[in-house]
């Protein structure tokens, strides 16, 4: 059952919505800021004949589908227990209609209000859409369309005409779909292969005691013989079916004529899905009977309002569709020159309505330039893909061409990307842990535990001396942990590293010190003793340095889930150089991923970035694999060489 | 018939004939009608005054924005995109350019109306803000809202010694303020960019946890000496000489000097005005805007 449909604009705005079972205002909000913001559940989507893009979020699913010219999000909510099929359907049909009924007042600027009664409407879809899903659900042999969970990529299979037909008697004539061309506006239905077989009294029973409102729990008791369908329906004689067929005839149309109805009937109506469930043996003269009498009332006067209502639907919903063909290039040599001269024109002065054809050439140039500023071909086609689905659709601006377009919504793609959801105030953070709270007596001052890990070679212990430095610099106590109890001389370089901070650090107030325990020990226990000897000794922060190691070695990258447990790290940085290529995506996520549940890297640190000049292309990779922000960058030998990302900094060069 | 005939299209069109003149009038009259007409209706009507909404997400900008324009606020989501909408103040509330000005004059009615620009408070879409302080189109004043409810320290996390709420509104309030500063004494004409007020304005006052307005103000100014502090202290970023305005390598402080605590007073020598205001969006009849409206008209 459906929750709520929510009609949004991008900037927040509610225009129209259809609640069912009130669903807090958090669940579609965190759908817009896990995917539309931050990118951080990455969306199969797919305009149009695919299946929507979904979300989970505390027990709903969400589908969405997006109007992007007119700035429009369309969210169904449900509850992730019940598989609807028709949700794909109904968002494409939503989408069409409303844009369509009003994409003038939607066109106005300087107004958030849109004047919608759009409730007929979208009532009449669900029920229509209900009736055709719980038909289509109903086929024997069927692939079941429930496909929602498998990712919308592979489901290539709508439950739309073309879904393979098992038999080929049991081929389903086309069945009134919004995009088919067929513009029949009749909604006659067509004659469908279909075994009204009750379900298992079993199950029914089950479903109906489960169900709340009646009209719920009616639903369910369809879907419930529907998912028994397809194993009941194997001994069915050839005469069965075909009286089935008849029935299930029948029954559209008289549903078809509830609509008409819908008040007075509603007592039949429950009736009728009683003896639905009763058994198929008296269930056709049921119907029948009901039925001849609705065909009768079909040509009464009474249903003339909504009638008109149903006819201009389907002829919005049939244009929708005629214009999505006609979208196709057009033929002969004077219509296509004709339309290559109109779009060089509209090249040069905006107002170019961008498809994906527009978009592939420049697109394509775009992701070589991101390559050849180092950032990982993954990420580069993941980002234009981003763009790609965020452009077609749009019209271009006045006297934009399309690639100042790409070029911009490139930019602002790189900025949303590198900026940090929260502030990354590295002083701020250790200033909340170590100063006593007087608000919060129970939470005593302990030490702040920054950890650093990642590959060989990549300037762990540098950055971790230059972070050391920043640290003494504001006259904190930094312990020094030495972690990398495996690579000989890793120790040595520590001690030298703090013995010369600690003279630079003399006058300034900060103290620095070691703790070692030489090699071949645990790296978690020698973190964890260095923590309690912090806070025995009152030192500020530790500082531990970890052995190096390759984000393939699966034997000393698990040995990390425990360090963390251990240690308990408030933050824990990776270290990657700048110079790093193909490999950085596939470092960050494993990374990522080798502290167990529940915890992640907290930020990365890209080292040597004054020897790779404007190819800072790793930024963006490393973030793009992870979502993790990059905290500090290593732009130098000495001590004082380590920077904050500014992001703007870094999308000028990258777009430069 | 050629084009070098006498009479050839060609050669008409050059000729001293009366048709070609008034054809060559009428075109050159109309071309720039029809372009100026094309582009005006194209840009926006920038002559009416703006003021930006800006605030941390979940503050209720966009609620408000929607109440303003329609008399009752609209449910909303977490914003994307920007959003300017057109605003006319309620009658009662009277622009201050108005005060002598008889009711039945027809530019009274001009006025009272003026631009809301709404802006998205996540953290990664803030540059949509920043970019409308850069350059601003006749900008009367900023509205920084803020959740009342979400500041009070005894929500605090486990960690802080203060919440998260807090300090995010405060980190905010400092980069915008110190975006206004900035732009002050970057500009070296004398003109300037005049004065900018900042209206605080603490929202969601139905609820009980709400902070009352001067506490409000109190909690910001503790929380931006703060961040002041490690502002200072923090690490030089990456893009340092790479605007315009600088090879300066030093840093820019909030409000004078940088040291000791710092207060909205201080604003008020780079010519902006902070004042803190309470009121609630929901509840009641359509919320409780009044103060707010009538700062918004004292600016117009
Ligand atoms: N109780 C109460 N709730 C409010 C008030 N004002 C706004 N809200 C609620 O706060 C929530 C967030 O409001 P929005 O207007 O969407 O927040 P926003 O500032 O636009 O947030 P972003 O668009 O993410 O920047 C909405 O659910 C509002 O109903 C108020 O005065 N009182
Ligand atoms: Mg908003």
């Amino acid at each position: 059952m459906l929750d709520s449909f929510e009609i949004l604009s991008t900037s927040g705005v509610v225009l129209w919505s259809k609640t069912y079972v009130p669903v807090g205002a958090n669940i579609v909000n965190s759908l817009i800021r896990d995917v539309f913001i931050e990118e951080r559940t990455k969306p199969a989507a797919d305009d149009g004949a695919g299946s929507k893009p979904m979300y989970k979020k505390e027990g709903y699913t969400l589908k969405w589908t997006t109007a992007k010219d007119l700035g429009l999000i369309f969210v169904a909510v449900y509850q992730s227990l019940v598989h609807l099929t028709w949700i794909d359907k109904l968002l494409d049909n939503v989408r069409a209609l409303f844009t369509e009924l009003y994409k003038d007042q939607l066109r106005q600027p300087y107004t958030s209000a849109v004047d919608c009664p759009f409730d007929d409407y979208f009532d009449r879809q669900v029920q229509e859409l209900e009736k055709t899903a719980d038909r289509t659900a109903t086929r024997p042999f069927e692939p079941t369309p429930t496909v929602e969970f498998t990712p919308p990529s592979s489901s290539g299979t709508d439950n739309g005409p073309d879904a393979p037909p098992p038999m080929p008697g049991l081929r389903k004539a086309p069945q009134k779909s919004v995009y088919s061309d067929t513009t029949s506006t009749d909604a006659t239905p067509v004659p469908t292969p279909e075994t009204s077989r009750p379900a298992s009294p079993a199950v029914s029973h089950l479903l109906t005691a489960k169900g709340g409102p009646p009209r719920a729990s009616r639903r369910a008791k369809k879907k419930a013989s529907a998912t028994s369908a397809p194993q009941s329906s194997g001994d069915e004689s050839p005469a069965h079916r075909m009286r089935d067929k008849k029935a299930a005839a029948k029954k559209g149309a008289r549903k078809w004529d509830d609509f008409g109805m819908m008040d007075e009937d509603s007592t039949d109506n429950l009736d009728y899905s009683t003896t639905d469930l009763a058994g198929s043996t008296d269930a056709p003269a049921a119907v029948e009977a009901i039925d001849s009498a609705s065909w009768g009332k079909r040509t009464g006067k009474g249903e003339f309002v909504l009638k008109d209502l149903d006819e201009e639907m389907d002829s919005i919903l049939a244009n929708a569709g005629a214009k999505k063909a006609s979208s196709e290039p057009a033929s002969g040599i004077v219509g296509s020159s004709l339309g290559a001269v109109s779009g060089l024109f509209r090249n040069v002065v905006g107002g170019k309505t961008l498809t994906k054809e527009d978009l592939a050439k420049p697109l394509k140039e775009m992701e070589d330039h991101l390559l050849r500023k180092n950032v990982a071909r993954e990420a580069a086609v993941r980002l234009c893909e981003s763009v790609e689905r965020n452009l077609i659709g749009l019209k271009t601006g006045s006297f934009t061409s399309v690639d100042q377009t790409i070029q911009t919504a490139m930019e602002s793609a790189l900025t949303k990307i590198l900026t940090p959801t929260s502030s990354l105030d590295l002083l701020r953070e250790i200033q909340a842990v170590t100063a006593p709270n007087p608000l919060n007596p129970l939470a005593a001052p302990r030490p702040y535990v920054l950890s650093i890990v990642g590959v060989n070679g990549v300037g762990k212990s540098t950055n971790l001396s230059k972070i050391c430095y920043f640290l003494l610099q504001n006259k904190y106590r930094v312990l020094v942990a030495a972690g990398d109890t495996f690579r000989s001389g890793a120790v040595e370089q520590l001690r030298v590293h703090v013995r010369n901070l600690s003279e630079l650090s003399a006058r300034e107030g900060g103290s620095v010190e070691l703790f070692e325990r030489g090699y071949g020990k645990d790296a978690a226990n020698i973190a964890a003793d260095a923590v309690a000897y912090a806070a025995a000794n009152a030192f500020d922060v530790v500082l531990i340095d970890t052995a190096g190691r390759r984000h393939n070695d699966a034997r000393l990258m698990s040995s990390l889930e425990k360090f963390a447990k251990l240690a308990r790290p408030d933050k824990i940085l990776m270290v990657a150089e700048a110079l790093v290529g193909s490999d950085s995506v596939a470092q960050a996520q494993n990374f990522n991923a080798a502290f167990g549940a529940g915890r992640r890297l907290d930020g990365f640190v890209i080292s040597k970035c004054d020897t790779v000049g404007d190819m800072v292309g790793t930024l963006v990779s490393m973030v793009h694999a992870t979502g993790v922000p990059v905290v500090f960058l290593g732009t130098g030998q000495h001590y004082g060489d380590l920077r904050g990302l500014n992001v703007k900094w870094a999308t000028r060069l990258l777009m430069s | 018939m050629a084009w070098h005939d006498a009479d050839s299209w060609l050669s008409r069109s050059f000729g001293p004939y009366l048709s070609t003149i008034l054809l060559a009038a009428f075109v050159s009259v109309a071309l720039p009608l029809l372009l100026h007409l094309y582009i005006y209706r194209k840009t926006a009507p920038t002559s009416l005054p703006a003021f930006l909404l800006i605030g941390p997400s979940g503050a209720g900008k966009t609620a408000l924005l929607t109440l303003l324009e329609r008399g009752n606020p609209s449910p909303t989501h977490t914003s994307q995109a920007p959003l300017s909408v057109e605003i006319t103040l309620p009658s009662d509330t009277a622009a201050a350019s108005n005060k002598y000005r008889s009711a039945s004059d027809p530019t009274a009615q001009k006025n009272s109306r003026f631009l809301l620009i709404d802006t998205p408070g996540h953290g990664k879409l803030r540059h949509f803000a920043s970019a409308q302080l850069v350059a601003p189109q006749n900008l009367k004043g900023i509205i920084y809202l803020v959740d009342a409810a979400n500041l009070s320290s005894d929500s605090a996390g486990v960690s802080g010694s203060s919440s998260s709420g807090l300090t995010e509104a405060a980190e905010y309030l400092h980069d915008i303020l110190l975006a206004l500063q900035k732009r002050y004494t970057n500009t070296k004409t004398s003109k300037g960019p005049g004065e900018t007020p900042v209206l605080i304005a603490a929202n969601k006052m139905d609820l009980f946890t709400a902070l009352p307005a001067p506490l409000v103000k109190a909690a910001l100014e503790a929380e931006i000496t703060r961040v002041r502090d490690t502002r200072a202290k923090g690490l030089l970023d990456s893009g340092i000489g790479m605007d315009e305005d600088g090879d300066r390598e030093e840093r820019d402080w909030l409000g004078d000097g940088g040291e000791g605590k710092f207060t909205f007073k201080q604003m008020e020598e780079v010519n902006v005005v902070v004042e803190v205001k309470g009121g609630n969006v929901v509840g009641g009849q359509g919320g409780e805007v009044g103060e707010w409206w009538e700062w918004i008209s004292r600016q117009l």
